[in-house]
């Protein structure tokens, strides 16, 4: 009945889709996705579907910046206190950690420009993808989305907006990653005594070493989310207008003209 | 005679044509041309480095979390605190990426004038007389932005 598109042997594909989560190869800008890996390790990564090497760095951060105290050191830093970020900093560990830093910087800006490429190439073959998998666990399909509802979403908890669009990986992995950095850094109970005007004691209850994870954690979600809306959405239309093409434009029909 | 309209590419559309399908129009009676926009069709070497079509939002998110951080930083010696702080960081920065990116773009968006339409597709439906007005009730039903008859 439908014309069936082959999807076997495809050199340059744009997107797969799971029942798990959705992957696709779009335009970033190398600079942002540098910039994501220089905010937090492995979030770069993230941002460009590398879910392992992703998910490997951002615990080694997270390991090694709260064993060698790095955002203790950064806090003291910028603040002035710079005996008190000799003393806490542990080098050698330090001396580990930014190779490891400066790779997953370095790594994101080149992913982005090869993806590119590529992404250049998918556009110029015809569009083929599935637009719907599913398993006995779950569905996943590409839907139009707004970007807004998803950046509203990780603005409330950051993940969310993740989970809205299906790119579950990043959505479940940010929302574990919050909510231990939300408990250990107190944030809450120090919302809680800013939000009454207790703000010496709201300073005082903070964990900085924690603390320091969340800026960057929200504004990775935020953005993330918002970016992969837009792209699925792209890649529905394209799916779609792929469709109605093979099926829609059958030369015996009748023209006005 | 042939019906015209034109829409939004969503799952409507496909509801559309399956409906009139099964009301009995041939398949080879619908032709349906999904336009290409001329956002996305710009030269390579204009979008390839960025995220085209969102760049407004780059800017933004990031030196909102820069400035977050920065906030957090040095909220832990100012008066409010480091959550206070972090909050008006993220958005000043939020506030100051987006004019700055406002300003780039209003710059390059100078050249190209062209307000994006929403139409995404559009539809061209051959039929008899008498089932002109099924066909256009289905296309109004599935969220159809404009609709129109060519009597032949």
């Amino acid at each position: 009945m439908f014309k069936t598109i082959n999807r076997k042997n495809q050199r340059y594909p744009r997107a797969v889709i799971s029942p798990f989560t959705t992957n696709t190869i779009n335009r970033t800008n190398p600079w942002v996705a540098a910039w994501w890996s220089a905010a937090f390790p492995g979030f770069g990564h993230m941002f460009l579907g590398r879910y392992i090497t992703g998910f490997v760095l951002t615990i080694w951060e997270i390991i090694l910046n709260l064993k060698a105290n790095i955002n203790l050191a950064i806090i003291y830093s910028f603040t002035g206190q710079f005996d008190q970020a000799r003393e806490v900093l542990d080098y050698k560990l330090f001396i580990v950690y930014i190779g490891a830093f400066v790779f997953g910087i370095w790594d994101s800006y080149r992913i982005s420009v090869e993806m590119n490429k590529r992404s250049v190439l998918a556009d110029r073959t015809d569009p083929v993808v599935d637009n719907f998998s599913m398993s006995p666990f779950s569905i996943n399909c590409f839907e139009k989305r707004n970007p807004w509802v998803s950046a509203a979403w990780s603005c409330l908890v950051p993940g969310l907006g993740h989970v809205y669009i299906h790119r579950l990986a990043t959505g479940f992995f940010v929302l574990i990653i919050w909510a231990l950095a939300v408990y250990f850094s107190r944030m809450l109970v120090a919302m809680h005594l800013t939000l009454t005007g207790a703000f010496s004691e709201a300073a005082a209850v903070i964990d900085p070493a924690y603390f320091l994870f969340l800026p960057s954690l929200y504004g990775f979600s935020i953005y993330c989310s918002y970016v992969y809306t837009v792209e699925y959405n792209k890649v529905f239309k394209a799916e779609q207008a792929g469709y109605l093409k093979a099926n829609y434009q059958s030369p015996d029909s009748k023209m006005p003209c | 005679m042939h019906i015209v309209a034109s829409l939004e590419q969503s799952l409507f559309l496909e509801l559309a044509i399956t409906e009139l399908e099964e009301k009995g129009i041939a398949k080879n009676k619908i032709v349906a041309v999904p336009l290409k926009k001329k956002v996305g069709d710009s030269k390579i070497f204009d979008t390839i480095h960025r995220a085209d079509g969102i760049s407004l939002f780059d800017g933004a998110m990031i030196l909102g979390t820069v400035f977050a951080i920065l906030g957090a930083i040095y909220g832990t010696v100012l008066k409010w605190g480091p959550v206070l702080w972090g909050i008006i960081g993220l958005f000043a920065g939020f506030a100051i990426g987006l004019l700055l990116d406002l300003l780039i773009n209003k710059r390059r968006a100078a050249g190209r004038k062209t307000k994006p339409i929403p139409t995404e597709v559009v539809l061209i439906i051959n039929c008899d007389r008498e089932q002109a007005e099924m066909v256009e009730r289905v296309l109004w039903d599935n969220q159809a932005l404009g609709v129109g008859r060519i009597n032949t």
